[in-house]
């Protein structure tokens, strides 16, 4: 537990010395903002300008679903740089000879800033949502979303370097792809996407049933085993 | 403190470890030595518990490796070959950080500075450090929390002869601490300097076991080889235990008239490529 603490300590500096990544942490905070107040604004300037009842409101559900997917995707970004600079620097491969170990190394990288983001998006569904999250499935969507921010993080991890980590961060985007399908692609087409998590996550919005988003939950834990275990390999060579 | 019984190990289909067997005694330094490619840092994966799905036996500090547990570590210290330290950070902030990880926390960051003298350039960032430094400052790293063995991966690499000594004494000085030490390298000169025992490790296995001196003496003889002056200068050389049977050299020494002589011994080099057919490098 003391190397696990220590070890997140180090990712705090790290944040401390980045301004970017410093930022990026806040980026969830400024977008539920934007979302609670600007878009319920512009849906009063579109309805009145087209003259119709509502535009926006039946996709609120889909602004919600992206806030909580958010903060866990920056939170893992930060991290997955991390990784990335300590692997440039074999700094990963010797952690894991000190009592912090593969799995603390894992914990302390990815873990407790995921516990972090539950936590945030927890508060941030609570008061900046816009389709009356109800409490059981603001904390099955946080959850959801952490997981899934542990697959983007690791699927990052996995780059060779800090410059092609950057590349595949732009790629790990497609992982949310999931949250319009139900949405905006007809019933046979979706399932399409269905391998991705953030597809049964938004089918449990969409159709208010919590079974699909605990689907959603197995299926990420499939991927987040498949992808550690291509990470250890990797890093000791 | 170590025992290899049968360890074998493959990256893909084909066996890249085969079938390793041997034992390191405490407070014993013993040498892997081998070209690049020949398995010795796989080896040492191994040892350090990095590879776990080995074939066979590998316990260290009374533990097997592949079932090791986080604990293991407060007992072993490793030195990369590679630097192993956060650039961005000071000597003495990576020492303060990788220090906070153990338990044991015996040994003292400026005391451990001062030794490989980097105590004036312990507040620099390790991006401005040169090669040399960044190797001291890694080996000093595995000492942090004092542990009772050590894995050295080409301690010496890079180093300038002034402080590949220090380097080599402060090995030594572990060694008389009792540590068991284990150096992998291909530089035998270090290998016949530092190492109680060695290993030759060609295509993953072990081709000789014993310590440098008995493998010097078991495959080769000394020589002398003197020159003296007798129409020309002239060389003749004898085996050093049938210097008493060479009547020559004994006259040339009667009559003070030896222009030069020397000794030569085969190196662990040279054993190495008579064992093996293969040279170190």
């Amino acid at each position: 537990m003391k190397a696990i603490k220590s070890n997140f300590r180090q990712f705090l500096l790290f944040l401390k010395n980045d301004n970017m990544m410093f930022a990026a942490c806040f980026a969830p905070l400024i977008c539920a903002l934007l979302f609670r107040f600007d878009v319920p604004l512009l849906e009063k300037l579109v309805t009145s300008y087209f003259n119709v009842s509502e535009i926006l409101t039946p996709y609120y559900a889909l602004f919600d679903l992206f806030l909580s997917v958010l903060s866990p995707a920056m939170f893992c970004y930060v991290a997955a740089m991390m990784i990335l600079e300590e692997k440039d620097d074999h700094i990963v491969e010797y952690l894991f000879v000190t009592p912090l170990g593969k799995q603390g190394y894992l914990v302390s990288r990815l873990g407790v800033p995921e516990g972090i983001s539950i936590a945030v998006t927890i508060i941030l569904l609570s008061f900046f949502n816009l389709s009356k999250v109800p409490i059981a499935a603001n904390i099955l969507l946080s959850v959801a979303g952490a997981a899934q921010g542990i697959i983007t993080a690791l699927i990052i991890a996995l780059s060779s370097n800090k410059l092609e980590g950057m590349a595949s961060a732009k790629l790990t985007s497609l992982m949310s792809l999931g949250i319009i399908a139900p949405f905006f692609i007809q019933k046979g087409t979706q399932y399409l996407l269905s391998p991705l998590p953030s597809f049964w996550m938004a089918k449990g919005v969409y159709e208010n049933n919590y079974l699909y988003m605990v689907l959603s939950l197995v299926l990420s834990s499939i991927w987040i085993v498949f992808l550690i275990k291509r990470f250890a390999p990797k890093t000791t060579g | 403190m170590i025992k290899v019984k049968n360890v074998s190990f493959s990256y893909t289909k084909k066996p890249f470890v085969k079938d390793i067997s041997f034992s390191v005694g405490g407070g014993e330094i013993f040498g892997f030595l081998g070209p690049s490619g020949a398995g010795k840092t796989t080896l040492q994966k191994i040892l350090t518990g990095l590879i776990s799905t080995y074939d066979g036996s590998a316990v260290v500090a009374g533990m097997e490796c592949k079932r090791h547990n986080n604990s293991f570590y407060e007992k072993i210290g490793v030195d990369f070959e590679f630097s192993t330290l956060y650039e961005k950070l000071t000597a003495r902030q990576n020492l303060q950080f990788f220090s906070s990880l153990y338990r044991n926390q015996p040994a003292s960051i400026d005391n451990l500075l001062e030794a490989v003298g980097l105590h004036n350039d312990a507040d620099k960032k390790v991006s401005d450090y040169s090669k040399g430094m960044k190797s001291r400052l890694n080996f000093i790293k595995s000492l942090l929390h004092d542990p009772s063995i050590l894995f050295l991966d080409e301690p010496t690499s890079g180093l300038d002869p002034t402080n590949s000594r220090l380097m080599k004494d402060m090995i030594l000085e572990e060694k008389r601490k009792g540590k068991t030490i284990i150096i992998t390298t291909h530089n035998m000169h270090d290998a016949t300097e530092l190492c109680d025992k060695v290993a030759f490790i060609v295509n993953g296995e072990i081709r000789a076991w014993d310590s440098p001196h008995n493998l010097i003496m078991s495959k080769g003889a000394a020589k002398i080889t003197y020159s003296y002056f007798e129409n020309g200068e002239q060389t003749s050389s004898c085996l050093l235990k049938e210097i008493s049977e060479d009547t020559k050299l004994q006259m040339l020494i009667k009559d003070n008239s030896l222009l030069s002589i020397h000794s030569s011994e085969p190196t662990l080099n040279d054993i190495f490529i008579d064992l093996t057919g293969r040279t170190l490098l």
